[in-house]
């Protein structure tokens, strides 16, 4: 009891993390994780923690858990309180009072076979009273939305389901700091969205500090208070998330949000935060200027199909044409048994992919993405329908570390055919290398090298090349080195079919879209069209714009500048309420 | 895909009772399993738990138990009338083979038949078990007692099954290797999974310590000291003492069904229930003592029958009452 009540009071009185000159090195590791990291966190901020991959992001997560050093071992200088307790001479037992963590990973973080039984194992652990213990969990379940789970053994649950019964065991303890790293890089964006504005909520409303690692900014930055950036384990920005943009203007555009891009590019100020942010800074530019007179001219102008928008409806309008079909599904059905509630996971699935073709396939958890790839590649059988693949498939699926079981990549890609597949993924360099030792992006590669190889009649692919979420954990540097690579498959003749949750990145390479929900395919049209008309599945430019097809920043910019007006365009009638202007009328033109 | 034996959360009497009086219950039907030869009792039993497990809706546990069940059993027949001579009814004479029995009897198939029985009807007390008995609740009973123990059984089984969903990615991963690539061998896959399981292993130790695993588990201290004296007679669960375990309303029904079980499995044994013999020639008992055993067996199998809800008052009550 003495010790819950020190804790109670340290963290009305302290700071809910203090980090003070931190260098940390992993055992055996040659340069250090952490470098005389120094942060402060105080009770009730909502504090995003950017970076590139591997830049020490999740090592500071796990410190502030106490799981650097007690857990990983290694050796550490420099002092970390959570709330008051010294987090290096308590364990992660003991901080597990006043710090929830949640990993990237719903799937190793659960230890028990029910949902109720994993939010209570915290509090039992802790030794609280069986009442006190059913409170808490049907609490935490209501503010998370998942009363309905509590029954549900863990492995029915989908990873958004997952990754909520998480959080909720993070949060079953009342902690007064919460860490969460990329917890929404398995959802959808519907999901996603759900997920941050949770966080949100339970910050303003519970007054939780929350501390939250993401690749995907543009998801969270208008939820946050502040922006902690992070490079080769030191921080090297620490501020509010408008000077944040500024600062990765300059420094790391790798960092900076499609919106904020957007804005750059087109010159306006200052950079927006969020997709509201924008809009009323575009509404208030609008009326200062001639910007949003450019844009909503007259009355019924529209812009003209293919009007030059950027790189995206060009390579749509580009002079490869496909040329002959890669893929051919006709009413693809396909039942899953799911113990005594067998269920449809497909149900009439039709679809068609040319050689040459880059196809983005997205939709929710659970849509049928993955169950679909994996039929075309024979790994499943349909109940019901055909599929037709005249020249082959090579499926890389979502974990690309489960390919390789060599020592060295010439071990996993002997002779002329091996040597074939690695010139094409650009790892030809790297034969005598172990594959443990590539980055990310590399093994990813060196994955889709495995399955090519042998599967191309000398240099040429096979007719499709599908890759099933792809970019989970990536940073927008490595998402840039697979557009490309996506791209000179394309270019070299193969049907490129992706199935993704970000959209961002689909709008980057994708001419087409289909969206999946339910097992059935309720949209397949150019990408310019399905990433603009929406609300989930829509990039934040296109969220920001609302113009129709438009959906990068590229393509934004174009737009503002009024290069590409010609014609006339459309109003929403959404954009006219923002802005509360009578543009539909155009009498401000 | 789940495995059929994997727990199921439902609210029945069976998943509802605490795991001591399950345990009691099927334990107590596994034990005559072990104890008794006579056919009629071992299929007696076997019906038991087929009910039991069909009214706690483990049907998939016990279909796939009585699969599994079947096929242990027609090898254990296979192999006892091909290794074991003994036996006065000769149905087939092989002649002069190395290591192997010169004829098939009638007799060494009724043995085999009976040991295959056995092994289905402990089967089947496994499957029902698994399938309807929560393993985070039975952890929890044994952590105060073995907490090294109780912490390897929590992780062997939350790895078990994601061992299995890892071992099935790697092997469509496998399959998905270009023909050029290196073929993996089972040794390479298997070496992969142990790496993999190890890394998995790391991940759930860290969240079990995350969740505090590895505090002390919450010790019974004198109530006096920390309550007055006229508390000390009520329920206390407040921290530093044992928390008393949950318990449901079933669990008389289950300890009363598997204590009657038991004492009748012994009392049958003493007074020749068990009757049955194999060799020189079978031998089937069928006296009173086996018929009760028996019947009182399969209708064992009835306990987690849940009770009807009660439909009393709402004829009675006037329109405007009912709920």
């Amino acid at each position: 009891m003495q010790f819950g009540t020190d804790l109670a009071k340290g963290a009305r009185t302290a700071p809910a993390l203090a980090i003070e000159g931190v260098t940390y090195r992993y055992p055996g590791a040659p340069a250090p994780a952490l470098c005389d990291v120094t942060l402060r966190l105080e009770p009730g901020e909502l504090v995003l923690l950017a970076g590139r991959s591997a830049c020490g992001k999740s090592t500071l997560l796990r410190a502030s858990s106490g799981l650097v050093p007690h857990f990983h071992g290694g050796e550490i200088e420099g002092g970390i309180a959570v709330a008051g307790v010294d987090a290096l001479a308590s364990g992660p037992g003991e901080l597990a009072s006043v710090v929830g963590y949640v990993a990237q990973d719903p799937e190793t973080q659960v230890v028990s076979t029910t949902v109720a039984a994993e939010i209570e194992l915290p509090l039992e652990m802790r030794g609280d009273a069986p009442a006190a213990r059913a409170r808490a969990v049907e609490e935490v379940a209501l503010a998370l939305a998942i009363p309905h789970l509590l029954g549900r053994a863990v492995d029915t649950l989908s990873g958004g389901e997952l990754q909520r019964v998480a959080l909720a065991a993070a949060l079953v303890t009342r902690p007064s700091l919460v860490l969460l790293d990329e917890p929404t890089s398995q959802l959808d964006p519907v999901a996603g969205d759900e997920l941050i504005w949770l966080l949100r909520r339970l910050n303003e409303e519970w007054g939780v500090t929350i501390l939250l690692a993401e690749h995907r900014l543009e998801r969270c930055l208008a939820a946050a208070d502040r922006v902690v950036a992070m490079a080769s384990g030191s921080i090297a920005f620490d501020g509010r998330p408008r000077d944040f943009l500024v600062w990765a203007q300059g420094v790391d555009a790798a960092l900076e949000t499609p919106a904020a891009r957007l804005f750059s590019l087109c010159g306006i100020e200052p950079l927006p935060t969020g997709v509201r942010d924008a809009r009323r800074t575009l509404a208030r530019e609008g009326e200062a200027g001639p910007l949003l007179t450019q844009l909503f001219p007259k009355e019924g102008r529209r812009l003209t199909p293919g009007g030059g928008f950027g790189k995206s409806t060009s390579r749509s309008e580009g002079a490869r044409l496909p040329s002959h079909e890669a893929l051919m599904c006709r009413d693809v059905w396909v039942a899953v048994e799911a113990g005594e509630n067998p269920r449809d996971v497909l149900r009439g699935v039709d679809l068609m992919v040319h050689s040459g073709e880059r196809v983005a396939l997205m939709g929710r958890n659970g849509a049928g993405k993955s169950t679909l790839l994996r039929t075309m590649a024979g790994l499943v059988q349909p109940a019901r329908g055909k599929v037709r693949l005249p020249n082959g498939i090579a499926l890389l699926s979502q974990n690309p570390g489960d390919y390789l079981v060599g020592e060295r990549v010439g071990d996993e890609l002997p002779g002329e055919a091996g040597e074939a597949a690695l010139r094409v993924v650009g790892l030809e360099h790297a034969v005598d290398a172990d594959p443990r030792d590539l980055s990310g992006g590399e093994r990813q590669r060196l994955a889709l090298a495995i399955v090519l190889a042998g599967r191309m009649q000398g240099e040429a692919l096979p007719g499709l090349v599908a890759l099933d979420e792809p970019t989970r954990g990536m940073d927008r540097a490595r998402k840039d080195e697979l557009t490309h690579l996506i791209e000179a498959l394309a270019d070299r003749g193969a049907g490129v079919l992706v199935a993704t949750h970000d959209v961002e990145f689909a709008a980057a390479f994708a001419e087409r879209v289909v969206l999946l929900g339910e097992g059935v395919a309720i949209t397949d049209d150019p990408a310019a069209e399905v990433l603009s008309g929406g609300w989930y599945f829509a990039t934040e430019v296109a969220r920001v714009l609302d113009l129709p097809d438009v959906i990068t920043p590229e393509q934004g910019a174009e737009a503002l500048s009024g290069e590409s007006l010609s014609g006339e365009f459309v109003v929403r009638d959404t954009y006219v309420a923002q802005t509360g202007k009578s543009a539909r009328k155009g009498e401000d033109g | 895909m789940r495995s059929p034996f994997a727990y199921r959360p439902r609210s029945g009497p069976l998943q509802s009772a605490s795991p001591a009086a399950a345990v009691a219950y099927l334990g107590s039907l596994a034990t005559v399993g072990f104890l008794y030869s006579n056919p009629i009792v071992l299929a007696a039993t076997g019906a038991a738990l087929v009910l039991a497990g069909l009214l706690a809706g483990a049907r998939d546990a016990v279909r796939a138990a009585l699969w599994m069940g079947l096929t242990l059993a027609l090898l254990i027949v296979a192999v006892n009338v091909l290794v074991v001579d003994r036996g006065a009814t000769v149905l087939v004479r092989l002649g002069q083979l190395p290591l192997l029995s010169d004829v098939i009897t009638a007799e060494a198939l009724a043995a085999g038949a009976v040991i295959g029985l056995r092994a289905a009807v402990v089967l089947l007390a496994f499957a029902v078990y698994s399938a309807c008995v929560d393993p985070d609740r039975v952890l929890r009973a044994l952590r105060p007692l073995a907490r090294r123990s109780a912490l390897t059984a929590t992780l062997v089984s939350r790895l078990v099954p994601v061992a299995a969903a890892d071992a099935a990615r790697l092997r469509d991963a496998a399959r998905l290797r270009g023909p050029a690539a290196a073929p993996v061998g089972r040794a390479a896959l298997a070496r992969r999974l142990l790496a993999g399981s190890l890394d998995r292993a790391v991940d759930v130790a860290a969240t079990l310590e995350l969740r505090g695993y590895s505090l002390n588990p919450p010790r019974p201290t004198p109530v006096a000291t920390l309550f007055p004296p006229y508390t000390s007679k009520k329920r206390c669960d407040r921290r530093g003492e044992r928390p008393r375990a949950r318990r449901s309303r079933y669990d008389r029904r289950f300890y009363v069904v598997g204590a009657l079980v038991l004492i009748a499995g012994v009392a049958g044994k003493l007074l020749g229930a068990d009757a049955f013999a194999e060799y020189p020639a079978v031998q089937l008992g069928v006296g009173p003592a086996t018929l009760a055993l028996a019947t009182l067996l399969a209708l064992s199998g009835l306990t987690p029958l849940s009770p009807r809800p009660r439909r009393t008052a709402s004829t009675s009550l006037p329109a405007g009452w009912r709920s």
